[in-house]
C-alpha cells in the first residue's frame, strides 16, 4: 500500500517553530523553516541532521515551502540555505517573499546588535536564500518537477499566508500553516476547495477556544489608548517590523479621524513606507473591503501616523508611538520604554507574545523591578497591558475547514498537546476520519488507496456519454466496462470489444434455483403475487 | 551559586513540583537544566545537593504526584539525572532512594507517562548525564535499563532513538575506558560487565536475522567507530572490529540485509578510527570488495570519505576515485562518436552497465549525478588530495552535461541521447555542474579547453530560459574562469581570445542588467563587481567595460526599485569608479563616470533612501574609497567626512551608523599620519599653538567628528557606542600619549570646562540622555579645539569603554533573571493565555 510519513521537527505538540517533513509517492517535502525565538544558540533553529543522516540534504529534499513570513516559519530559512548547505528549491507565495526578508533582516539586527553574535546569518544570506526563492500565485499549480506539483490557497493570517496542496500522482496533502477562517480589518478569510487530500496538516494554536469576537478586542484596544492619551500619558506600542503593526495602525488611524484626536502618532524606523508600498503592491491579498474603497481612499495611507525621530521621545504631551522590536529586547522600543516607565500616567501595549528573557515578558508576568544591564534598577510605573491579536482559527474554524476540505485523515501540527488531544477526538467523532498528533520527531505513517491509471476505450467513452446527462467535473459517475490487463498496461472497453480483442466467445449462464413458498392461498394468485413483486 | 539564586531556588522548586500550577513555558525548563548542568560541570561535590534540599524535595515530590504532567516529569528526570553525574551526589540520591524510583523498573518506565515521547527522551538523557562514573554503570546494569536502552533504539521517535544510540556509544566507552586497567587484547571475561552487555547485544542483533535489529546495530557501530579518535580506544575497537568483521563481510557479499547505506557509513567510520591506519590486513580488502558490490549511489559517499583520508593505500583512492569517476566516464562515452572519445577511465571498478542504467532512467539519472559533483566539488575543495584528477577529461564531461542540460548537444547514441533527453531543463544538475567548474577553475591544464568552455558558460548567460538561480552560478563560474584566462593570457600573449571573451560577456551582462526579474539584475550587479575588484588592473577589461554601456546601465540600476538591486548597484558603481574617476591615470576614451555626479548621487542615497542595504552599501563604499586615498586632498576629504557624518548620525539603521564610525576611524587615522609627523611627541597643553597636535584637533572639529563621537556614546543600539567608544580611547591615546588631564576637577572654572562637565553629566546617563544635542547648543561647543581638548582628558573614557563592554546579557542569560520569571510566572498565566505569532 502507498504511505504517506509526516515527521515534525519543529509544530509537534509545540507552537515554538514550525517545520515539518513529508514524504509523499517518494518526493520529501519540509513545510515552513521556523526559528524558536525563545533560544539564543543552536536550538533556536530546528535539528536538521535528523532529516538524512547519509548523503546531502538537497539530494533528499525535493522542495521547501514556507507558509508565510512570520519567523516561527521562515526564521530558519537562511541558516538551512546559506550555512546548513540546503541548495534546493524553495516555494513561498509572492507578498511571503517580499516581506519575510524585512523580517529576517529585522531580527537579525536585533541579534546582532544585542550579543554581538557572529554564529548567525548575515544580510547577504538573506538575500542569497531569497534570490533562491520561487514565488508562487494563488490557485497556480506549480509543478517542482515532473510529478509533484504544489498550489497555494487563500489562508487570512497575515498577508501572505497560504495553505498549500501537495500532490504527488493521485496522492496528496494539505498543509494549512496558519489560518483564519474570520475576516479582520485587512485580511479575508482562509478558503479551500473540496479537494478531498488524503491528509490534511492543520495548525491547532486555539484547538479548544471559541474565541470573542476580534472588534471587543479592538475597542478595548482603542479605548486603553484614548484613555491614556486623555489623561496626557505616553502610549508605547512595540512591534515588530510588519504584519500586526499594520493591523494597528488602520486602527488607530481611523479612530484619531473619527474622534478628531490631535495627539501624534509615530512610527519608527520608516517602515509606514515600506509597509505601505507592501501592502499597496499587494492588495488583492487584502479583504474585499479594503480593495474596494482603495480607489477613493487608501486604507495604507495613513494621515495621522508620521515618522519618528529619537528625539520625539523626550517632547511633552501624549502621543503613540510604535517601536520595534517586538518584545523590547534591545534598541528602540527598550530606549523609549526606559525612558517612559517611571512615570504612571503612561502605557505600553503588549499586541504580541513574548520570549523568556525578554524585558517583554518580564513585565508581562507582572515584573516591576528590572535589573537592567550595569544593575541598575528599573522601577515600572507604567501601565502594562497586554493583547493577542494573533489571527488562528478557533475550533470552530478548524472543523469548518476540515468540513471544507474533506479530507481522508488529518494531523495536527502548532498547539499544545492537551488542547490537540481534546480536538482530535472531536475530529474523529464528527467526520469518522482518524486523526495524528505526532510529537516532535515521531513519524507518523498514513496508508492511501494506491491509484492505478487505467486508458478508458473512445468507443466505450462515447456510448456512456450518450446514454446519461453531460458529463460533470463536479458528479462523478459509475461506468461499467471490462477491465484489460494486457503488456503491463490496464483498459477499460466495453464487453463486446474485450471479447473481439481476446478473441473469445461470449456464453450466457443462465442461474436457477428452487425457492419453497408456504402461502396458504391458491397457486395461480401465489405466483401472481411473487410475479408483481419481482416486477415491482 | 550566588546567594540570590539559593534564595530564589527553593520558591521555584515548590512552584514546579505544584501540579495546580500551570504548565512553565518548555524553554524556561531547558534553560533551568543548562543551568543546573554548568552548576554541576565544575563542581564534583555533595554540596549542591546537601545546600539545596530543595531539590531532592523536588524531587521526592514529583514522584508523589499521582499523575505528573509529561513537561515536569521530564524535567524531573534531566534533572535527576544531572545532579547524579558526580559519584558522590549519586550516592546522596541513592540513600534518598530516589534513583531507582526514577530510572528503574518503579519509575516511570512502567507508567502510562512513559507512552509520551519526551518522557522516554528525558529517561534516556538522564542517564546520558549520569554515566560519568562506575557506580552509575553498576547501577544500570543491575536495574534492567540495559534492556530498555536496547529497545529505545528502535523507538518510533527519531528523537529518543537517536538518543538512545548516542547512549549506548557513550556507555561502552566509558565502561571500558574507566573500568579496565589492562590491555584488552582479547574479547573476553576481563571486559567489564557493562561493555559486555552492549557487546553481546549487538552480536545477537546482527546474527538475529531481523532487518530492524541489524540496522540498529550497524548504526550504533558506526557511532561507535565514529567517535573513536584518541589512540587509547584502539586495542579494543581491533579487538571488536575482528569479532563482527566476518558477520559484515557476509552482510556485503551476500545482500540479504538492505542496509548498504548503513554499512558503508560503518566500513568508513572504520577506515578513519586509528587501528587501521596500518595499509595491510583484510579490512582494506574488504572497503575494496565494498567499492565493488555497493551500487554507484551507495559507495560514492565512501569513495569520497577514503579519498580525504590521509592514510589509505593507494590502490584503494584509486579505486575510490574510479568509482567516483564512473558516471563522468559514462556521460563522455555517450556523448562521443564512435572511436572519438575514449573516455575518462581506462577500467572501472564496478560493473559498467550498473552506472548506465543508472542514468538512463528518467528518475535516479540526476540524483546520480547531482550527488558525483558534489563530491568531487569536495574533493576539488581539499588542499591535499593524495590522487589526480584527470582535470581536462573532468572538465570535458562538465561541458558535456551543461549541453545536455540545456540542449546544445544532442549526441546520436542511444544511451546519449536518452541521457541528454533526461537532463533537459534539469537545474538541480545544472546548478551542481556549474559548482564543480567553478572550483575546477583554480586548478591548471584545463587551458585547451577554454574556448570551448566560454562558449558553454556564454550559452547560458544567453538564453532565456536558464533559471535565476541558475544564472547566479553561471556568473560565478564565469568569473572564477575569467581571472585564470587573464592569468594565462598575460603568460602566453594570447590578449584577441580573451577581448573576444570579454566583449562577449560585456554584451550579455548589458541584457542582463536589463532584465525584468530582480534577482537576475543583482546577480548581474554582483558578477560586475566580482569582475571588477579581480581585473580592474588589466587593459582588456577595462577597455571593453569603458566601450559597452556597462557603466550607464549600472549607474541607472541606483535607481531601481528594488533596495537590494539598489544596494548591489552601489557597490558596483563604487568600484566601477576606482577605474573611471578614481585611477592614478583617468582613461581617456570611451564611456566614463562623472566624479562629482557620483559621488552626489551616492550622497543622495545615503540621505534619502528608505532602506537600509542601499545606504549601508554606500557607507562602506564611501569608506573603501577613503581607505584607498581616492578623496583627494585633505582639505577635500575633511570636507567629504563632514558631510557624511552629518548624513548618518542622525540614520535610524544602527549599522549605518556603525559604518560612519568607521569611515571617522579611518580618518582619523589617515589625519593623524598626515599631521602628525611624529605621533609620541608631547602635546602642549596649550592649544592655541600651532603644532601639527592642534592643526589635528583643529580639522577634527572642523569635520564634526567629537559631535557624532560623543553623541554615539549614548545610542541606544550598543555596538554604536562601543565602536565609538573605541575610537575615542584611540584619540585620547594620541593627545594624551603619557598622562591624564591634570586636575580634572577644576575644569569648570572655564566656560569649555563647564560644556565638559555637562558633558560628562549627560553621558552618565547613557541611552537614556535627553536631546543630546550635537551642535553644541545646551552645553559642550563640539567644534571648540580647547573644550574637546578638555573632553578628552576629563571624561574618564576607560571607565566608559568597560561600562559599555559589560555584558547587556543579564536579563536573557542570567539565571537569576530566570528564577525570577519563573516565580513570577506562576499562577499569572491562564490557561489559554498561552500565544504565539
Amino acid at each position: 500500500m502507498p504511505e504517506i510519513k509526516v515527521t515534525p521537527l519543529g509544530a509537534g505538540q509545540d507552537v515554538g517553530r514550525s517545520c515539518i517533513l513529508v514524504s509523499i509517492a517518494g518526493k520529501n517535502v519540509m513545510l515552513d523553516c521556523g526559528m524558536h525565538m525563545g533560544y539564543n544558540d543552536d536550538r533556536r533553529f530546528p535539528d536538521f541532521s535528523y532529516i538524512t543522516q547519509n548523503g546531502r540534504l538537497t539530494d533528499f529534499l525535493d522542495c521547501v515551502i514556507i507558509s508565510h513570513f512570520h519567523l516561527d516559519h521562515c526564521g530558519a530559512l537562511p541558516y538551512f540555505s546559506e550555512m546548513v548547505g540546503y541548495d534546493g528549491p524553495i516555494y513561498m507565495t509572492h507578498p511571503t517573499k517580499a516581506i519575510c526578508p524585512i523580517l529576517l533582516e529585522d531580527y537579525r539586527k536585533i541579534t546582532v546588535d544585542k550579543k554581538g553574535e557572529t554564529n548567525f546569518f548575515t544580510s547577504q544570506m538573506i538575500k542569497d536564500c531569497m534570490k533562491k526563492v520561487v514565488a508562487v500565485h494563488l490557485h497556480q499549480t506549480v509543478q517542482v518537477d515532473e510529478e509533484l506539483e504544489i498550489k497555494a490557497y487563500y489562508a487570512g493570517h497575515v498577508l501572505g499566508a497560504a495553505m498549500f496542496q501537495i500532490k504527488v500522482g493521485c496522492e496528496s496533502v494539505v498543509y494549512t500553516g496558519d489560518y483564519n477562517m474570520t475576516p479582520d480589518r485587512h485580511l479575508g478569510a482562509a478558503w479551500i476547495d473540496k479537494c478531498r487530500p488524503d491528509l490534511l496538516i492543520s495548525e491547532s494554536t486555539y484547538a479548544t477556544t471559541i474565541r470573542d469576537s476580534k472588534r471587543c478586542r479592538e475597542r478595548d484596544f482603542l479605548k486603553k489608548v484614548h484613555e491614556t492619551v486623555e489623561r496626557g500619558g505616553k502610549v508605547l506600542i512595540p512591534v515588530f517590523a510588519l504584519g500586526r503593526a499594520q493591523e494597528l495602525c488602520i486602527l488607530l488611524e481611523t479612530f484619531w479621524e473619527r474622534m478628531n484626536l490631535k495627539a501624534p502618532i509615530y512610527f519608527s524606523t520608516g517602515l509606514t513606507e515600506k509597509a505601505n508600498h507592501y501592502y499597496k503592491l499587494f492588495i488583492t491579498w487584502t479583504n474585499q473591503k479594503i480593495r474596494k474603497t482603495f480607489v477613493q481612499r487608501n486604507m495604507f495611507e495613513f494621515k495621522h501616523i508620521k515618522a519618528f525621530d529619537r528625539a520625539f521621545a523626550d517632547n511633552p504631551g501624549p502621543m503613540v508611538v510604535f517601536a520595534t522590536p517586538g518584545m523590547l529586547h534591545a534598541g528602540q522600543s527598550l530606549q523609549i520604554f526606559r525612558k517612559w516607565a517611571g512615570n504612571e500616567k503612561n502605557m505600553v501595549i503588549m499586541p504580541g507574545y513574548c520570549v523568556q528573557g525578554t524585558v517583554g515578558h518580564k513585565i508581562l508576568s507582572g515584573q516591576r523591578k528590572l535589573e537592567m544591564e550595569g544593575r541598575q534598577i528599573l522601577e515600572v510605573k507604567m501601565q502594562v497591558e497586554y493583547m493577542s491579536f494573533s489571527a488562528h482559527a478557533d475550533a470552530k474554524g478548524i472543523m469548518q475547514l476540515i468540513r471544507q476540505a474533506e479530507p481522508r485523515n488529518v494531523l495536527l501540527v502548532h498547539g499544545e498537546a492537551k488542547k490537540m488531544e481534546f480536538l482530535k477526538q472531536k475530529i474523529e467523532q464528527e467526520f469518522h476520519v482518524s486523526c495524528f498528533m505526532p510529537a516532535n520527531g515521531e513519524t507518523t505513517t498514513i496508508l492511501t488507496n494506491p491509484c492505478i491509471p487505467v486508458d478508458i476505450s473512445l468507443g466505450l467513452l462515447k456510448r456512456e456519454t450518450a446514454i446519461g446527462p453531460v458529463p460533470d467535473a463536479k458528479k462523478p459517475k459509475l461506468m461499467h466496462g471490462t477491465l484489460l490487463m494486457k503488456d503491463n498496461s490496464f483498459r477499460l472497453v466495453s464487453p463486446e470489444q474485450a471479447l473481439k480483442e481476446l478473441g473469445l466467445a461470449e456464453h450466457q449462464l443462465r442461474f436457477t434455483c428452487r425457492v419453497h413458498i408456504q402461502d396458504p392461498r391458491k397457486e395461480h394468485e401465489t405466483v401472481l403475487r411473487v410475479y408483481n413483486h419481482l416486477k415491482g | 551559586m550566588t546567594r540570590e539564586c539559593a534564595a530564589l531556588l527553593p520558591g521555584v522548586c515548590a512552584a514546579l513540583a505544584d501540579p495546580r500550577q500551570p504548565g512553565l513555558d518548555d524553554t524556561c525548563l531547558e534553560k533551568l537544566l543548562d543551568w543546573f548542568r554548568s552548576l554541576t560541570w565544575f563542581d564534583q561535590t555533595v554540596e549542591l545537593v546537601q545546600d539545596n534540599p530543595c531539590l531532592t524535595e523536588l524531587l521526592t515530590s514529583v514522584l508523589a504526584l499521582p499523575d505528573p504532567s509529561p513537561s515536569i516529569l521530564s524535567f524531573t528526570l534531566q534533572l535527576a539525572g544531572i545532579l547524579a553525574s558526580s559519584e558522590s551526589r549519586f550516592q546522596h540520591l541513592q540513600q534518598e532512594k530516589l534513583l531507582g524510583r526514577l530510572f528503574g523498573q518503579e519509575g516511570p518506565r512502567g507508567s502510562a507517562a512513559w507512552e509520551d515521547a519526551s518522557v522516554r527522551s528525558a529517561w534516556v538523557k538522564g542517564v546520558h548525564s549520569m554515566v560519568h562514573h562506575q557506580p552509575a554503570l553498576h547501577f544500570l546494569c543491575s536495574t534492567g535499563s540495559m534492556e530498555v536502552i536496547f529497545t529505545l533504539q528502535g523507538d518510533p521517535s527519531l528523537f529518543v532513538a537517536s538518543a538512545a544510540s548516542q547512549l549506548l556509544v557513550h556507555m561502552l566507552t566509558f565502561s571500558l575506558e574507566s573500568e579496565t586497567t589492562k590491555a584488552l587484547s582479547t574479547k573476553d571475561c576481563d571486559w567489564p560487565v557493562c561493555a559486555q552487555m552492549i557487546v553481546k547485544h549487538i552480536e545477537e542483533s546482527l546474527q538475529s536475522g531481523s532487518a530492524s535489529h541489524i540496522e540498529q546495530s550497524l548504526k550504533l557501530l558506526s557511532s561507535l567507530f565514529g567517535s573513536c579518535f584518541g589512540s587509547c580506544y584502539a586495542a579494543w575497537t581491533e579487538v571488536l572490529w575482528l569479532d563482527i568483521a566476518k558477520q559484515i563481510e557476509s552482510f556485503l557479499l551476500e545482500e540479504t540485509v538492505q542496509a548498504q547505506p548503513v554499512l558503508a557509513n560503518l566500513l568508513l567510520n572504520v577506515a578513519r578510527s586509528p587501528v587501521f591506519c596500518s595499509t595491510e590486513g583484510n579490512f582494506w580488502t574488504l572497503v575494496t570488495s565494498a567499492l565493488e558490490h555497493l551500487t554507484p549511489v551507495q559507495a560514492g559517499p565512501l569513495a569520497v570519505g577514503l579519498l580525504k583520508l590521509c592514510k589509505c593505500p593507494q590502490d584503494v583512492r584509486i579505486q575510490a576515485l574510479t568509482v567516483l569517476l564512473q558516471p563522468m566516464d559514462c556521460i563522455l562515452r555517450a556523448a562521443s562518436q564512435p572511436l572519438e572519445c575514449a573516455g575518462l577511465l581506462d577500467e572501472s571498478v564496478s560493473d559498467p552497465v550498473a552506472v548506465e542504467s543508472l542514468l538512463s532512467s528518467k528518475t535516479s539519472c540526476a540524483g546520480l549525478l547531482c550527488q558525483t559533483l558534489a563530491h568531487l566539488e569536495k574533493l576539488l575543495s581539499l588542499k591535499h588530495l593524495r590522487v589526480d584528477l584527470p582535470c581536462v577529461s573532468l572538465l570535458h564531461s562538465l561541458m558535456t552535461i551543461l549541453q545536455f542540460c540545456n540542449g546544445f548537444l544532442s549526441p546520436a547514441s542511444p544511451l546519449g541521447s536518452t541521457i541528454s533527453r533526461n537532463l533537459i531543463n534539469c537545474f538541480r544538475v545544472q546548478k551542481s555542474a556549474l559548482d564543480v567548474l567553478a572550483a575546477l577553475s583554480e586548478k591548471k591544464d584545463c587551458d585547451t579547453l577554454l574556448g570551448s568552455l566560454f562558449d558553454v558558460l556564454l550559452a547560458y548567460l544567453q538564453s532565456p530560459n536558464t533559471n535565476p538561480t541558475v544564472l547566479k552560478k553561471t556568473f560565478q563560474a564565469t568569473s572564477k574562469w575569467l581571472v585564470h584566462l587573464q592569468e594565462l593570457s598575460s603568460s602566453n600573449s594570447q590578449w584577441q581570445q580573451t577581448e573576444k571573451i570579454l566583449e562577449d560577456v560585456f554584451v550579455v551582462l548589458q541584457k542582463r542588467l536589463c532584465s525584468p526579474c530582480w534577482e537576475v539584475r543583482d546577480s548581474s550587479l554582483e558578477f560586475l563587481t566580482a569582475m571588477t575588484k579581480c581585473l580592474r588592473d588589466q587593459k582588456e577589461f577595462r577597455q571593453c567595460l569603458l566601450s559597452s554601456e556597462v557603466l550607464r546601465l549600472t549607474e541607472n540600476l541606483l535607481e531601481d526599485p528594488e533596495s537590494y538591486v539598489r544596494a548591489s548597484a552601489v557597490t558596483a558603481v563604487g568600484h566601477l569608479a576606482l577605474i573611471t574617476c578614481f585611477a592614478p591615470e583617468p582613461p581617456v576614451i570611451g564611456n566614463q563616470y562623472n566624479k562629482e555626479s557620483i559621488v552626489a548621487k551616492l550622497q543622495e542615497i545615503l540621505s534619502t533612501d528608505s532602506e537600509g542595504f542601499p545606504r549601508r552599501a554606500v557607507i562602506s563604499i564611501f569608506t573603501k574609497w577613503l581607505r584607498e586615498g581616492c578623496t583627494g586632498q585633505l582639505a577635500d576629504t575633511e570636507q567629504f567626512v563632514s558631510r557624511v557624518i552629518q548624513t548618518v548620525e542622525h540614520d535610524l539603521d544602527w549599522e549605518v551608523r556603525l559604518g560612519g564610525l568607521e569611515l571617522v576611524e579611518i580618518f582619523c587615522s589617515q589625519t593623524t599620519c598626515q599631521l602628525a609627523q611624529c605621533p609620541y611627541a608631547p602635546v602642549s597643553s596649550a592649544v592655541t599653538s600651532s603644532t601639527p597636535q592642534n592643526e589635528l584637533l583643529r580639522v577634527f572639529c572642523r569635520t564634526k567628528l567629537f559631535g557624532f563621537l560623543f553623541g554615539s556614546l549614548c545610542d541606544c543600539d550598543k555596538p554604536v557606542g562601543q565602536r565609538a567608544c573605541d575610537v575615542l580611547v584611540g584619540l585620547r591615546a594620541h593627545f594624551y600619549p603619557m598622562s591624564n588631564l591634570e586636575n580634572p576637577q577644576e575644569i569648570e572654572d572655564s566656560p569649555a570646562g563647564r560644556g565638559v562637565a555637562w558633558l560628562q553629566r549627560t553621558l552618565r546617563q547613557g541611552s537614556l540622555a535627553q536631546n543630546f544635542t550635537m551642535d553644541g547648543g545646551d552645553g559642550v561647543d563640539f567644534q571648540d579645539p580647547e573644550s574637546m581638548m578638555l573632553a578628552l582628558g576629563a571624561i574618564d573614557l576607560l571607565e566608559l569603554h568597560d561600562e559599555l563592554n559589560k555584558s547587556s546579557d543579564h536579563m536573557e542569560e542570567s539565571p537569576q533573571s530566570l528564577l525570577q520569571d519563573i516565580l513570577a510566572a506562576v499562577g499569572t498565566i491562564e490557561d489559554n493565555e498561552v500565544d504565539c505569532y
